[in-house]
């Protein structure tokens, strides 16, 4: 009995030695995985932090000073149009190209268009997942609709479209004017509220097909839309005028 | 009689949480690979003393010596290239699995023969 109980104890502190390791390795384990979240992860995503914020309000203070010039232009503009004759004709002329080249906010009666995935998941009767997110090519389907109905200016999300914009997609993200959108989409678009409501609603037509994969669609026609302009306006490196001379 | 170990086990953890540095964090893998070595280590005693073939000194022995060997294999794998890492944490993460599971069989065994020997004793 002696011998038993004196093995017994023996191996009590055998295990309690082993245990004794077993936590302090455990310790020590925990700790450098701490003390490695906090250097590893925690220094990255800190500068990662600052650098975004940091672009963040340069990008802000680039935006005021947009403002702050396009203000200034339009006072000479304003100071130009009250004068008369030429002056004033080529202001005019300037004023449209601008709403042309979607330099200003303009705004007016139209429709929204209110536009999230589908509420309809994989597994149903239809293929994959991706048949029910909303894809650039179906962004792309409802600008061009809404311009062959007269669209005179449109914006998804806050970003105008204008000639040279492009709807694009890539890593599943969606960009418009190189700017990344996210769901849900809004559309606005000024012109004629007719027009552009039975252009969308044609039947079979890009609307119909959402419908019936039950995305989640909401056109209203409304009274002073706002369509804002363009964050970066085009540049002109390659392109000039043609001069009458190159012509053969 | 299970408390000390037990004890000993969260002092350990707790005294070098609290007073030793955190290892460089190149290392952590293989003392996580030792840890997991040391808990198979662990496991594997439980399983023979419900077997009743528990030997202390090869508990013993085993324990420190799957350590080392454990994170020496890892180490050699990083310097080979090979991940030997992966082997390791599968290979003892089956053994632990399997040991686990034998510990439970043995368990419910000894209570239904256990129950069964009441019964067969008792008065009829």
């Amino acid at each position: 009995m002696a011998t038993l109980l004196a093995q017994r104890k023996h191996w009590l502190i055998s295990m309690t030695v082993v245990c004794l390791v077993l936590g302090g390795m455990l310790g020590v384990q925990v700790h450098t995985q701490q003390a490695r979240g906090l250097t590893e992860v925690g220094r990255q995503t800190g500068a990662l932090v600052a650098r975004l914020t940091e672009a963040e309000a340069q990008l802000d203070k680039q935006r005021e000073e947009i403002d702050r010039l396009r203000g200034l232009l339009a006072e000479y503009e304003h100071e130009a149009a009250s004068e008369k004759g030429l002056v004033r004709l080529m202001t005019e002329e300037l004023r449209n190209a601008r709403i042309a080249l979607g330099l200003l906010p303009v705004k007016g009666s139209g429709v929204v268009l209110e536009l999230a995935d589908s509420t309809m998941m994989a597994g149903n009767e239809f293929g994959g997942q991706d048949v029910y997110v909303i894809h650039d090519f179906d962004l792309v389907q409802i600008a061009n609709e809404l311009w062959a109905a007269g669209a005179e200016a449109i914006s998804i999300n806050g970003q105008r479209l204008i000639g040279g914009s492009a709807i694009t997609c890539s890593a599943r993200l969606i960009k418009v004017n190189d700017v990344t959108i996210s769901g849900p989409f809004t559309f606005n678009a000024i012109g004629d509220k007719k027009n552009l409501m039975s252009a969308l609603n044609i039947r079979d037509g890009v609307l119909d097909r959402l419908r019936v994969l039950q995305f989640q669609v909401k056109l209203t026609p409304q009274d002073g839309i706002i369509v804002p302009p363009i964050a970066v306006p085009p540049k002109y490196e390659h392109a000039q005028p043609v001069q009458k001379e190159d012509k053969q | 009689m299970i408390a000390l170990p037990l004890c000993a086990l969260i002092i350990g953890f707790l005294a070098v949480y609290m007073f030793l540095p955190a290892v460089p964090p190149r290392w952590a893998d293989y003392v996580a690979i030792a840890i997991l070595a040391g808990l198979d280590a662990l496991v594997g005693a439980l399983r023979n003393w419900l077997e009743r073939r528990f030997d202390e000194a090869i508990f013993v022995s085993g324990f420190f010596a799957n350590m080392i060997l454990a994170a020496l294999l890892a180490y050699f794998g990083d310097k080979l290239g090979v991940d030997l890492y992966l082997a390791v944490v599968v290979a003892l993460g089956i053994r632990i699995f399997n040991n686990l599971g034998r510990t439970r069989a043995l368990f419910v065994t000894a209570r239904v023969e256990a129950k069964r020997a009441r019964t067969a004793t008792a008065p009829q």
